[in-house]
């Protein structure tokens, strides 16, 4: 390869170029400034593609629109290479390159795009319901295998998780209770106290938030990779409802496998504080049982059940809405994914803000 | 002339198949060539051998006379600045507009400035045919025979000594084919481009194909101009030429 050079020569108004004129080549490109090139002179010119040509052409005629100058002493196939670029400068003036957007345009755009996803979940809600009513006139329609395999995904793969987390958990408040309830001798109280938390707040979130993460993102990366190669559409063209064939399944599953999932979490999150309070408060397993069959109550059960149905239908809802949203790209399905779990924390958090004023409102 | 591409004796396994059975061809510089044969006779494993995406079990490949099997990665990146793809379905950035798709190439492996870069680009897609407005839109704005043409002009962008096309024409309208046939002719012919493609569309070896390859049975079934390639006796070849029967190009003609 032979190094490219070009240099301006002032008496002729000749641009003489040599070497291989490539990409690479701008460099070797003179000052010309105020200086008008009359000759594009080729002699020694070894190598010419049209990145090169290109660079040589632009030097010499900063407007596209003006016409060439003399093409002197090139080779005949790079002639040819000079003329096509030539031919298709014009396109290549064309000024673009993302056009900055004002802080007013900024807010109005993303005001709508707020707005139109609230009348997009409203449609989808809509849609959903009447899908539901026909569903229910018609059972034969149930997509039975899906919601199985949804079952088996959302409940059965999420059990390990749960058990693990919850009875973390559950040591964790039996330690930080019984350290506080043992400066006053208040050692069994550990048991009422692990109780409430347990049934009534944390298990019901913490199980709401691994669903939300681990199968909310599922479904909006399954759902929307599933758009994005056309599967969406080819369901719709069998005459099939995509509503009625992925989204009530999951839904479906969702519903029914959370409460359960939160009802062992109870279990996992009880055992937990059993164990240190049997190695750290002498509260022996027996005691501990004991006490709490005298505590609980029912609609302590209850209530952190409840709360489970209502957060899967809006983890759902949040999932599969987002998962159909999806453009054809490929940033779209990340973008989408990310966005189901921020918005179904959000969900889950103001959920249940609302749930614990309305308890305490209504005295239970 | 040097070969730009040479096969030599490959053979290849995949999932218990064979695949390659020793097979051997080289392409010279500036010829266009174009690689036929049935369904899994294994063209596009081929092509993705040369390329060096996939590992055959045996043999040797040389692109520009230096083996793409034991080079280190650095040399195959060297290698890769000398030859362009352009995969089947376009494989474009879905997430960058169709200007940058092209310009990517120049971004990562020149020090040109971005705007030059983006000039460079456009230049690229005219002479690909597409309009200058098409520049800003996103792969998925396109239709799919525009989407071939920005692949193709993201193939040249670094102006290729050596051009790999996997079924160029296929997904197009005859008349968008034709137009592609002609371009890849003329950017054949005035960039003194090697091309090496794939392809099912006999309209493409008919116009603009110098020699074709035909692969059977994991070997080199026969190597020629159309013409010659006729008078081999083999099923599937006398099948495929006589799928163009309309226009008078008869099969033991001449």
């Amino acid at each position: 390869m032979t190094e490219a050079r070009a240099r301006f020569d002032d008496s002729q108004g000749a641009l003489i170029a040599s070497g291989d004129w490539q990409a690479d080549s701008v460099a070797a490109l003179p000052d010309l400034a105020g200086k008008q090139v009359r000759i594009l002179d080729g002699t020694g010119v070894t190598q010419l593609d049209t990145n090169g040509a290109w660079l040589l052409l632009a030097a010499a005629r900063p407007q596209a629109g003006d016409p060439l100058p003399e093409l002197r002493a090139f080779q005949p196939q790079h002639l040819d290479v000079l003329n096509l670029v030539a031919q298709h400068r014009a396109a290549t003036a064309v000024q673009s390159g993302p056009r900055q957007a004002g802080v007013l345009e900024l807010m109005g755009r993303s005001t709508l795009s707020a707005w139109m996803h609230v009348i997009g979940l409203t449609d989808f809600v809509g849609r959903l319901f009447l899908t539901l009513a026909v569903l229910i006139v018609r059972p034969r329609d149930w997509r039975w295998r899906e919601f199985g395999a949804q079952m088996n995904a959302v409940f059965a793969g999420a059990i390990p998780i749960v058990v693990g987390m919850l009875f973390l958990l559950g040591v964790v408040f039996a330690y930080l209770l019984g350290d506080q309830a043992q400066q006053y001798g208040a050692n069994i109280f550990v048991v009422d106290g692990i109780m409430l938390a347990v049934l009534r707040e944390v298990s019901p979130v913490i199980v709401a938030v691994l669903v939300a993460g681990r199968t909310g993102a599922a479904i909006t990366a399954q759902l929307g990779t599933m758009k994005v190669t056309e599967e969406i559409d080819a369901i719709t063209t069998l005459g099939l409802s995509p509503l009625t064939v992925l989204v009530i399944p999951r839904m479906m599953a969702l519903l029914i496998a959370m409460p359960m999932l939160v009802f062992i979490g109870d279990i996992a999150g009880l055992a937990g504080g059993m164990l240190v309070a049997q190695q750290q408060l002498d509260i022996s397993a027996h005691m501990f049982i004991d006490r709490l069959v005298d505590v609980i109550q029912l609609k302590t059960l209850v209530v952190g059940l409840g709360k489970a149905p209502v957060f899967a239908i809006f983890i759902a809802l949040i999932a599969c809405r987002m998962g159909l949203s999806v453009t054809r790209d490929a940033r779209s399905v990340g973008a989408n994914t990310t966005s189901t779990v921020v918005q179904s924390l959000v969900a889950i958090i103001i959920l249940n803000a609302i749930f614990a004023v309305t308890f305490v409102r209504l005295g239970i | 002339m040097a070969a730009v591409i040479e096969v030599r004796d490959v053979s290849t396994t995949l999932g218990g198949h064979k695949i390659h059975r020793g097979l051997s061809l080289s392409v010279a510089r500036g010829e266009v060539v174009a690689l036929i044969g049935g369904s899994g006779t294994g063209k596009s494993v081929l092509l993705r051998e040369i390329i060096g995406l996939l590992q055959p079990q045996a043999g040797r490949i040389e692109l520009f006379g230096q083996s793409v099997l034991d080079v280190t990665p650095e040399q195959m990146n060297v290698l890769r600045r000398r030859f362009g793809v352009l995969f089947q379905d376009g494989a474009l950035f879905s997430s960058l507009s169709v200007e940058d798709n092209v310009a990517t190439p120049l971004f990562e492996h020149t020090d040109l400035p971005r705007g030059t870069c983006r000039q460079l680009a456009r230049l690229k897609l005219a002479l690909a045919g597409l309009p200058p407005d098409a520049a800003q839109k996103r792969p998925s704005e396109l239709s799919g025979g525009m989407r071939k043409r920005v692949a193709l002009a993201r193939a040249l962008a670094l102006d290729p000594e050596l051009l790999f096309l996997d079924e160029p024409t296929s997904g197009l309208d005859p008349i968008s084919a034709r137009a592609f046939d002609a371009l890849i002719r003329l950017l054949a012919d005035s960039l003194g481009l090697t091309v090496f493609l794939v392809t099912h569309d006999l309209d493409t070896l008919f116009s603009i194909i110098d020699r074709v390859i035909v692969l059977s049975d994991g070997r080199v079934l026969g190597s020629g101009t159309v013409a010659e390639l006729k008078h081999i006796d083999d099923p599937w070849l006398n099948d495929y030429f006589a799928a163009r029967a309309p226009d008078g190009e008869t099969l033991h003609g001449n």
